[in-house]
């Protein structure tokens, strides 16, 4: 079959109404399964699989496509609506989703979120169909020594999001880290911090922390203190997205797909790191960089392309090498064989027909996402205009129940709840909850990789700088550090400065 | 005065739930714990099982997961349940084999369950990456002798399948001193253990046969051996038997179900019964078969049987090879 006619056969496959249908059944799972706290776009994946078996190969894969993608936008609408995060990756869109939201500009920060979302899902879909081939390379040139530089570098990220104070920044870090470690160690399988109790056995369950640390302090801060929100106009989520705020997060979109794209092609990172890293180079790139964390458009865009740019590179080395890189794909590879299909370099020469078939519904999902989407938000949006009194009890409500949910574990919801005091805690003192919860996803990847590859080299650090990609990453750590040192010090000189003129002014008088 | 009441309500309602025994087993909803995530090898053929045993359970089987420590955590929250026969578990060989028999420090023992049925069994294959230069399982072991100390393997994590597979073909293949002769390198699951050795990060991998397939067929790895009597469609590689390693037959993934150990017999037969007839779906032997597993229902008796040999069988060698993890 030459490019031509299996571009043909695919298109033929897919412009049959049951194709589209399928797809948009799929993308409507899944932004409601994302938008449910303790529901997340892998759990509807897995639960939508067996209802794929009898359908054809195509339409299965292209439901469960669709659920995929629908649910990792999904994820967004609770961050930004109640701060509640569904998965790690959507952690970065509530930085600044939820202060809008907060200033009455949810529909905004929707609306952005579903922009941003779409975009960065299309420009993954057209690197997967373009590049396939030379990002698989790249990902089969990534163990765990490259892994543990990117790690490394990724925490350098930490100091884009301490907010005021780079110190308190690395504190929550160090604890993030070190609450990471609690469970079964990774390479010995010996017990860390375990107390003897089989659920520390486990370690702490990223959603229950993540929801504990984020959604949490807002309902006790509104319990201890329900006038200061009362008097802060909320609701009105119609506010409109603008072409300027739009046009101007342009940049930080392309950017954020683009590392989605990298990312996602390298197998066993995930959308996290992604829209991370997306996040904290919009905001060391803009001009406005002051407002991140408190509201800033730019920065739910970046968080929302980073994390969906990582959508469909994901199927690059499922369907180039065989590989899942996550979860979801892992699951996505059943339904492929339960069809006869492999997945790998031979299904572009056997099944060209089905290969170009979800190329062409891949890009139609990037719309229909559009669509779907733009419904979803003007349904949920409402949710911005309940009176807090009704809002923050059905919030609480919500978060014991997706936590309990995601592993019908009442443990879980201990975690999320002593999370949530730890959380408050750090609030009343200023302590940022991110820089927390970024080390807390790293640091498993950051040790795992590690000790990988020392096992590889039989202790030898030499390991670490083998290969051009060690030393790219090891680069970039050193320059972002030296960058990050210089800002610290400009800012200390300018307070200083600022600080002595006041006391010149002050002492003017007294002459 | 309330308290009496509410004593002797609660006592007359036990007495009513227990009164009538298990003849008329199930007469509520049945949850079935996958002590594993979704989306791995355990969660998709659980899900599988438990769709072509809704029609016939009369009661809802209600499946959800209790994921962590390997297995651990879903398997405590089984044996601590009542042995009623409504909470059961999809046991699998790493948390119900080679964990028990490598860690003991494991919170529960095999004793503590009882199985109705196990209904699929995964052989094992060795596989290497097919640059590697390697074709038979001869060619590996002259390189684990000739570089002592420096062929890695992957495994899918600490006690796993994997784990144990590659030590246990070595040592059948008379290599001593297995942790200063070879590297075990633990990830985070088959996937990643498989990726590993395609990247080159690992040399070899000896798993289950399902999530090697696709890299078998598509030529990027070598099978060197299965561990099956007959050999396994789309894998080129000699059994055990052919070659003359009989032993290694015990090598091999299972799941199926149990419960906690005082599970009456009741409820082990009208298990037994469903089970027979849910392997016959066409839908799930489909789904099992296209995976590489192959779906082999024993009995409740065989069942407690084959665990409990597959056990002796991992835990002697765990302490002829001082294999245990502390």
């Amino acid at each position: 079959m030459t490019f031509m006619e299996a571009l043909a056969a695919g298109f033929t496959l897919v412009a049959q109404w049951e194709s589209i249908a399928f797809l948009a059944l799929g993308v409507t799972i899944g932004v409601i399964a994302g938008a449910i706290p303790g529901m997340s776009a892998t759990m509807a994946v897995a639960l939508t699989l067996p209802f794929t078996f009898a359908l054809q190969p195509i339409f299965g894969i292209l439901l469960l496509l669709g659920v995929y993608k629908g649910g990792i936008f999904g994820g967004s609408i609770p961050a930004i609506l109640i701060k509640t995060p569904g998965t790690p990756a959507s952690s970065a869109t509530a930085l600044d989703g939820y202060p809008m939201a907060e200033q009455g500009r949810a529909g905004e920060a929707l609306s952005m979120s579903l922009y941003a979302s779409c975009i960065a899902d299309l420009m993954s879909n057209l690197a997967l169909i373009l590049f396939a081939a030379w990002l698989a390379s790249f990902a089969l040139n990534f163990g765990p020594p490259e892994m543990f530089t990117l790690i490394v570098f990724s925490l350098t990220i930490i100091a884009g999001v301490s907010g005021d104070s780079l110190v308190k920044g690395i504190i929550a870090a160090t604890l993030g880290l070190l609450l990471a470690t609690i469970g079964l160690d990774f390479i010995g399988g010996t017990e860390r911090f375990t107390f003897g109790s089989v659920d520390m056995r486990g370690g702490l369950n990223f959603v229950a922390v993540l929801i504990g640390l984020f959604a949490l302090p807002e309902i006790i801060a509104y319990i201890r203190n329900p006038e200061a929100k009362e008097h802060r106009v909320r609701g009105m989520g119609y506010s409109r997205l603008k072409w300027p705020d739009f046009r101007r997060s342009l940049k930080s979109i392309f950017r954020g797909s683009a590392i989605g794209v990298f990312l996602g092609a390298i197998p066993g990172i995930g959308a996290a790191p992604s829209a991370f890293l997306s996040y904290s180079e919009a905001r060391r790139a803009s001009p406005n960089r002051e407002n991140f964390g408190k509201g800033e458009i730019e920065g739910v865009a970046a968080a929302e392309a980073g994390n969906n740019g990582v959508a469909g590179a994901t199927l690059i080395p499922l369907l180039s090498l065989g590989i899942p890189g996550d979860v979801i794909t892992a699951i996505i590879i059943g339904a492929f064989m339960v069809h006869n299909l492999t997945p790998g370099p031979l299904l572009f020469v056997n099944n060209a027909d089905i290969v170009y078939a979800l190329f062409i519904g891949l890009i139609a999902s990037s719309f229909l996402l559009l669509i779907v989407g733009a419904v979803a938000i003007r349904a949920f949006r409402y949710i911005a205009d309940i009176p807090s009194d009704l809002l923050f009890p059905g919030v609480l409500v919500l978060c014991i129940f997706g936590v309990f949910a995601i592993n019908n574990s009442i443990f879980d919801v201990a975690v999320m709840l002593v999370m949530g005091g730890v959380g408050y805690i750090m609030l009343l003192l200023r302590f940022p909850a991110a820089p927390f919860l970024i080390a807390f996803i790293l640091g498993p990847m950051l040790e795992n990789s590690f000790r990988q590859a020392l096992l590889m080299s039989r202790g030898s650090l030499e390991i670490f700088v083998r290969g051009p990609i060690t030393i790219l990453f090891w680069c970039l750590t050193i320059l972002s550090v030296v960058m990050i040192i210089r800002a610290t010090v400009r800012a200390a000189r300018l307070k200083r400065e600022a600080a002595r003129s006041a006391t010149r002014v002050s002492a003017t008088p007294k002459a | 005065m309330k308290k009496t009441l509410i004593a002797l309500t609660l006592g007359t309602a036990t007495a009513a739930l227990a009164a009538p025994a298990f003849a008329d087993y199930p007469t509520r909803p049945i949850q079935m714990l996958i002590p594993y995530g979704p989306g791995g090898a355990t969660d998709l053929s659980a899900r599988a099982l438990s769709t072509a045993l809704t029609p016939i359970v009369p009661q809802p089987v209600v499946v959800s997961n209790r994921a962590g420590a390997g297995g651990a955590t879903g398997s405590v929250a089984v044996r601590d349940a009542d042995p009623d026969g409504y909470t059961l578990l999809f046991a699998r060989v790493g948390s119900h084999t080679v964990n028990p028999a490598m860690n003991p420090n494991l919170p529960y023992t095999i004793d503590e369950f009882r199985f109705v049925g196990i209904y699929e069994i995964n052989p094992v294959a060795c596989v290497v990456n097919s640059n590697s230069g390697i074709t038979t399982i001869d060619e590996l072991i002259a390189k684990v002798n000739d570089n002592p100390g420096t062929v890695l393997f992957s495994s899918a994590g600490v006690g796993t399948l994997p784990h144990f597979g590659a030590l246990m073909v070595l040592d059948a293949y008379g290599v001593t001193d297995l942790a200063d002769n070879v590297i075990h390198i633990p990830t985070e699951g088959d996937g990643q253990a498989l990726t590993a050795v395609l990247q080159g990060t690992s040399d070899f991998y000896c798993g289950s046969t399902s999530p090697a397939a696709p890299f078998v067929q598509s030529g990027q790895m070598v099978p060197l051996l299965v561990t099956s009597s007959e050999r396994v469609e789309g894998f080129d590689a000699p059994t055990v038997d052919e070659l003359g390693k009989p032993e290694l037959k015990a090598l091999v993934g299972w799941t199926g179900i149990a419960g906690p150990a005082g599970m009456p017999d009741e409820v082990s037969d009208r298990w037994g019964e469903w089970m027979a007839e849910a392997v016959q779906d066409e839908t799930f032997l489909n789904f099992m078969t296209s995976g590489g597993s192959v779906v082999e229902l024993m009995s409740p008796e065989d069942s407690v049987t084959f665990v409990n040999d597959a056990y002796e069988v991992f835990r002697r060698l765990v302490v002829e090879l001082d294999l245990e993890i502390d």
